[in-house]
């Protein structure tokens, strides 16, 4: 180790016991961060967000789309609650006369409170026939 | 006056050199962590307590590291230098984290803040071991090629060696580590969600990172012959160089694990390629530090 220390020394001089300037300047900094994210995090257990259960609803973002004889239906999965859902399950039923046409079937793999997800469900009958159903269907807690 | 303008100078360049050494550090220990989706879902489930629990055990144990190596060339090792040390350390992973998960995608401001704080959180704990063994990674290429800098006037057929034998070692760096990353599911995972300026500006952090760890090598490396080339002209057309040489490693290992093949659209191949080159080339630079 000091073999080699004895070259770097003309340009670290300025580093030696006293902590310079800049190292102070750099910690304050550093400490600011960590108790940043500290304080976050704490503030976070104490909120009461992750102590309620996932709330999840599912709505059609925009309008359908039609394309190449396809109908596209965007949806949007939020989970308004506090905790975070795993294997998020949305369902979708286009029913016409009376009996299921078409259903398809979309996984979001997790969905933490507040986040949002957008996918879209594609049939080939025109959902204005008949009555669409989006539904989330289930979940797993992680 | 000049004296202590230069001493001022001098301090914040020491202290911004043992802070992109820490950097660099860290890029060598934690990328391919930082490319692994179990770790991003840790980081999407876990509840606040465990995150505390992640940082005060980090602590703990980069406390300890700090007393042996940390980042920093100063060989005080008090239990109060290593504590501040300790926190810097930290903050630089947290820091260093943040970015390339912002460059990845996996933290937007759609995210919730539990998530990214997870994400961000475990994310850096292999980060910010690297940050304080930095000095284990990369100080041994300073022991061997101290010497090497008195020798200023260097004949032409090294300098062609010198070149070539970058080469072999940036392929070797970055196979090294992109290897680990190129058969896995994250790389179409991470490409189907970007989008170009986003891929722009994955290729300047490649680049930006490569260059730290380049510029760290050469500043222990040679000094004087930088000095006198002009501290910005070698190490700037080396990153490049070694750029394209880690993104054709990348391609390669992408194509090697059927990741990419000939029938793929040259778009995706482009994706794939430059968000793998970013792990490649830090391991293409740890590659030239290594030789």
């Amino acid at each position: 180790m000091s073999q080699f220390e004895a070259p770097q020394n003309q340009d670290r001089q300025a580093q030696k016991p006293p902590r310079s300037i800049a190292e102070w300047v750099t910690f304050s900094i550093a400490s600011l961060i960590l108790a940043g994210i500290v304080g976050l995090v704490c503030s976070l257990w104490v909120g009461k967000r992750h102590h309620q259960p996932p709330e999840l609803s599912v709505t059609r973002s925009a309008e359908t789309r039609q394309a190449a004889g396809q109908f596209y239906i965007p949806f949007q999965v939020i989970n308004s609650g506090g905790g975070t859902a795993e294997s998020v399950q949305v369902i979708a039923e286009l029913t016409i006369d009376g009996e299921v046409a078409e259903s398809g079937e979309q996984q979001v793999d997790f969905l933490s409170g507040g986040e949002t997800q957008d996918g879209a469900f594609i049939f080939t009958r025109d959902p204005q026939q008949g009555e669409l159903i989006i539904r989330v269907a289930s979940y797993k807690l992680p | 006056m000049a004296t202590t303008r230069r001493q001022r100078k001098s301090i914040w360049m020491s202290e911004l050199d043992d802070l992109v050494r820490g950097a660099c550090g860290g890029f060598l220990f934690g990328i391919p962590l930082l490319y692994t989706m179990e770790v991003w879902w840790i980081g999407s489930f876990v509840t606040p307590p465990i995150m505390l629990v992640a940082i005060v055990s980090t602590f703990i144990v980069i406390f300890l590291l700090n007393r042996t190596a940390g980042f920093r060339k100063t060989k005080s090792i008090k239990a109060s230098d290593a504590l501040m040390d300790t926190i810097e350390t930290i903050a630089l992973g947290l820091i260093c984290t943040a970015i390339v998960l912002l460059l990845l995608r996996e933290i937007t401001p759609d995210v919730p803040l539990d998530e990214a704080l997870g994400k961000v959180l475990f994310e850096s704990v292999p980060f910010a071991l690297g940050v304080a063994l930095a000095n284990q990674f990369l100080s041994g290429s300073r022991e061997g090629t101290d010497n090497r800098s008195d020798h200023t006037a260097q004949p032409q057929d090294d300098q062609l060696n010198a070149t070539l034998a970058d080469i072999g070692a940036t392929l070797i760096g970055s196979t090294i580590i992109a290897f680990n990353i190129s058969p896995t599911d994250e790389i179409p995972m991470l490409a189907a969600a970007i989008s170009a300026p986003w891929l722009l500006a994955m290729i300047a952090a490649s680049l930006l990172i490569s260059y730290g760890i380049v510029f760290e090598a050469n500043f222990a490396k040679q000094p004087r012959r930088l000095q006198q080339q002009g501290i910005f002209q070698r190490p700037l057309s080396e990153t490049v160089m070694s750029y394209l040489v880690a993104l054709i490693a990348a391609a390669f290992m992408l194509w090697f694990f059927q990741q990419l093949s000939f029938d793929d659209p040259w778009t995706m191949w482009l994706r794939y390629t430059l968000i793998l080159g970013l792990p490649a080339a830090v391991g293409g630079a740890a590659g030239r530090l290594a030789v």
